[in-house]
């Protein structure tokens, strides 16, 4: 190996105490801003029962989004959440309307996610394929396979009360699926933050080679980064088809966008340029808030993509000042 | 065309590049251009192919002063630069290369025909002893091959001098006389060469002049057939009197017990019949660049892909099977080039320490505890006199010397002494005087404790300052071996030239 040209430019990086904060908190302000702003204007916003809505409307979204910050913090991108969704989502009433015990369908949907992920980490690990790519194709094979199990058609009738009650119940006013999300978050936080696990994820994505010349088992952290992805899809899809009452074979498709939203907008925030779970966590809070809002006001799901569309924008841009965001 | 260079500077925040360098370059002769890393090379000819404006001096052309901002108006003088990464686009072929941005259209559609027989007439025009496969993907030809098209495109222009950036550093040796040739021809085809090369034979081979740098600054210009190789190295590496080695680190020990020794171990082309290291020893591994002295000692840590008669550590011998088998069996490894190697920036300092054994700080389960870790990083960092104020730190706050505490810091967090042989390949690159002799004497404290220390440098010096006993590198292969009475420069310049006694 040689290596000509050693010319190290050190160039003093000296971040002022201001720029640090508007780098860290810069996306936070606005969604403390944009909440207040509905708070004043709209009429029905800053109400107990509204913002259980919002909590039970973003549920399912950061479930998907604190999987996909476990790919993004090892650099790895799986684009076959959505499709995951769908496949749990579906898998599971049709276990149920069949007579499968829940317990057992429960386990047969995460089951089916541990097979999508380590599918995924398979092709990426053993086979060197990117997971950009990997993962498109699996998200490919995973949506026909939706349709084939469903004729295309919706399942629905037939569900246990108590499945449907996961989905739209609530305990004390809260609803179910955000005690789900709660526990995710606080989960998904404490792996990433407080074990060796989620170190050395953070390792594999920090560099790579570094980590690898320190003893870490990169090809093990990036194939458990994606398999972790799709557990928390999996789940998700089990609580959507509970919410929607029905299996339907494309009715997760939204949350791969969505939910690769919440990262980057998560990785505006806190330790800029890294995917984190409390950063994914206020992502989804944001486009959750927002898309609240305009409902309330009346505006079209138009006007919101738009909407969501330019936040990330501005976001990213406040970051990619100081900060340069490399995803893969 | 001669093109004079007279006092250049290029001064980088904190780094002098280019001290004041005077040389002049001519259309009708090839131009050697040698030192180590750091000499200067890169960035002379940087700024001859105007990709980096000197700081200071002046470049004047036949006398008339000129100022190249750019390569686009360093072309516009005539000045051409081939790097040694390449620029063909894989997919292309040697024909779409060649004229890649000067295509031949018609109506604004690329006229496929045109461009085969132009890009064809080029190679004729410069090369007709060569014949080239110009229809085929330029990835599916041969090195030399591929060198040539960069070669005919950079010759598109009105080019009259031409730099090459180590042109045959990536071919198979029997592809490089038709290389040669192409270099050699060019002086009689009215176009000069700035060759740079860390192959001395090479140089030797095709220059008519040639010059050397050393630390940014011009050490000998002259013609070819003045220097001997061994010259060339003596000039490349001899410091200025007076820079002598810094007073030892401290007293010297016995070695122990043998702590690692391996048989006919080869990677890659490498090939070490015999070596060992003992407890409590600091040995030294010199050569010049490419010499295989950082490739055997980054391979004594991790050796993928070598082959070895046998491999023993604390006595005990060692299959090598899996990547971790020498690390588990206790050796370390601190690399060069920290930043891409060791090390994670926006990570904070307790987090790079605990890189290698966090479980020293976990409850169980794998849960940290950070009052744990803080203590530990603590620790390491008081011991090593890091210059921090908080473990919580981010890393890139840090100056070079105190980054590189932590990256040494990181085998010493956790370990618990675990590691009886320590790897260090360029242990001072970008650190500072004071923390330089810091780190020599951790590296002597380590081995009073009964840890091998194994350096691999480039800075002879450092070498002459710590080292025990030197292992010198030449061409691949290991030479006898220099005990500490008989360090010096000249010693350890004729071993790594090859020019032993």
């Amino acid at each position: 190996m040689t290596h000509t040209g050693t010319v190290s430019a050190v160039r003093p990086q000296r971040i002022g105490a201001r720029s640090d904060f508007v780098q860290r908190y810069s996306t936070l302000v606005v969604l403390v801003l944009v909440f207040v702003v509905f708070a004043l204007t709209v009429d029905r916003f800053l109400t107990a029962q509204n913002l259980l809505n919002i909590a039970q409307q973003i549920s399912m979204l950061t479930i998907v989004g604190v999987g996909l910050t476990f790919g993004f913090a090892a650099r790895e991108m799986d684009l076959s959440v959505g499709f995951t969704v769908g496949l749990t989502g579906i898998l599971v009433p049709l276990l149920l309307i069949n007579g499968v015990a829940a317990p057992l369908a429960f386990l047969a949907g995460l089951g089916a996610g541990l097979v999508v992920g380590l599918v995924n980490a398979g092709l990426v690990t053993a086979m060197g394929i990117p997971s950009l790519i990997a993962t498109l194709a699996v998200g490919s094979i995973l949506l026909g396979i939706n349709f084939l199990l469903t004729g295309g058609r919706a399942i629905y009738g037939g569900l246990p009360e108590g499945y449907l009650w996961l989905g739209q119940g609530r305990v004390g006013g809260v609803p179910i699926l955000a005690f789900f999300m709660i526990g995710a978050v606080a989960v998904a936080w404490f792996v990433m933050e407080r074990t060796i696990f989620g170190r050395y994820i953070y390792a594999v994505g920090g560099n790579q080679k570094a980590a690898e010349l320190s003893g870490v088992k990169v090809r093990f952290y990036r194939a458990a980064s994606l398999v972790v992805c799709s557990l928390f899809a999996a789940l998700a899809g089990i609580l959507l088809a509970a919410r929607l009452g029905s299996g339907q074979p494309n009715a997760g498709e939204r949350y791969l966008l969505d939910g690769l939203a919440t990262v980057f907008i998560g990785m505006t925030m806190l330790r800029p340029g890294t995917a984190t779970i409390l950063g994914t966590f206020f992502g989804a809070l944001f486009i959750g808030i927002v898309n609240n809002g305009l409902n309330l006001l009346g505006m079209d799901t138009y006007v919101q993509a738009i909407v969501k569309g330019v936040i990330i924008l501005i976001a990213v841009a406040i970051v990619s000042r100081t900060t340069k965001l490399t995803l893969l | 065309m001669d093109i004079r260079f007279d006092g250049i500077t290029m001064e980088f925040p904190g780094t002098l590049a280019l001290d004041g360098v005077s040389v002049d370059f001519r259309t009708d002769e090839v131009h050697g251009l040698i030192g180590e890393n750091g000499a200067g090379k890169s960035t002379l000819v940087s700024i001859l192919g105007g990709s980096l404006a000197p700081t200071g001096g002046r470049i004047t052309i036949d006398g008339r002063e000129v100022r190249m901002g750019s390569p686009r108006e360093a072309l516009a003088e005539g000045v051409a630069h081939v790097s040694q990464e390449g620029s063909l686009v894989p997919g292309l072929t040697g024909a779409e290369n060649i004229l890649l941005g000067a295509e031949p259209r018609r109506a604004g559609v690329i006229a496929a025909r045109r461009l085969r027989t132009e890009a064809a007439a080029l190679v004729a025009r410069w090369f007709p002893e060569v014949a080239l496969d110009l229809g085929q993907p330029v990835n599916l030809l041969p090195m030399a091959e591929r060198k040539i098209v960069e070669i005919v495109r950079a010759l598109r222009g009105d080019v009259r001098l031409l730099i090459l950036d180590e042109p045959t550093a990536t071919l198979p040796a029997r592809e490089k006389s038709q290389l040669w040739q192409i270099i050699r021809s060019l002086p009689a085809r009215g176009v000069g060469v700035v060759l740079i090369s860390h192959f001395l034979s090479e140089i030797k081979a095709l220059s008519d002049r040639i010059t050397v740098l050393r630390d940014g600054q011009l050490i000998a210009t002259g013609a070819a057939d003045r220097f001997s190789e061994a010259e060339l190295v003596d000039l490349m590496l001899r410091r200025a009197s007076g820079e002598g080695p810094a007073a030892d680190a401290g007293r010297r020990r016995e070695a122990g017990a043998v702590a690692m020794r391996v048989a006919d171990w080869r990677t890659g082309r490498i090939h070490v019949p015999a070596f060992e290291i003992r407890a409590g020893e600091i040995v030294g591994l010199i050569g010049l660049t490419g010499s295989g002295h950082f490739g055997f000692a980054r391979s004594l840590y991790a050796p993928a892909g070598v082959t070895c008669g046998a491999c023993e550590i604390g006595g005990r011998a060692v299959a090598l099977g899996r990547a971790a088998t020498l690390r588990d069996a206790g050796v370390a490894l601190v690399p060069d080039h920290r930043m891409e190697n060791a090390l994670i920036g926006e990570w904070d300092l307790r987090e790079n320490l605990a890189m290698v054994h966090p479980e020293h700080a976990a409850l169980g389960a794998g849960i940290l505890s950070r009052r744990r870790e803080e203590a530990e990083a603590g620790r390491v960092m008081q011991l090593l006199a890091v210059k921090a104020h908080s473990s919580r730190q981010r890393l890139t706050t840090l100056s070079g010397g105190n980054k590189q505490k932590i990256a040494i810091g990181k085998w010493i967090y956790g370990a618990a002494g675990r590691y009886r042989v320590m790897i260090f390949i360029e242990p001072t690159e970008g650190v500072d005087v004071g923390t330089k002799s810091e780190i020599y004497a951790e590296m002597r404290r380590l081995a009073d404790q009964g840890v091998a220390i194994l350096i691999a440098s480039s800075d002879l010096i450092e070498i002459e300052t710590v080292a025990d006993r030197v292992v010198p590198f030449h061409q691949l292969m290991t030479g006898p071996e220099i005990a500490r009475p008989q360090f010096s420069e000249a010693n350890f310049i004729a071993a790594m030239s090859g020019t032993a006694a």
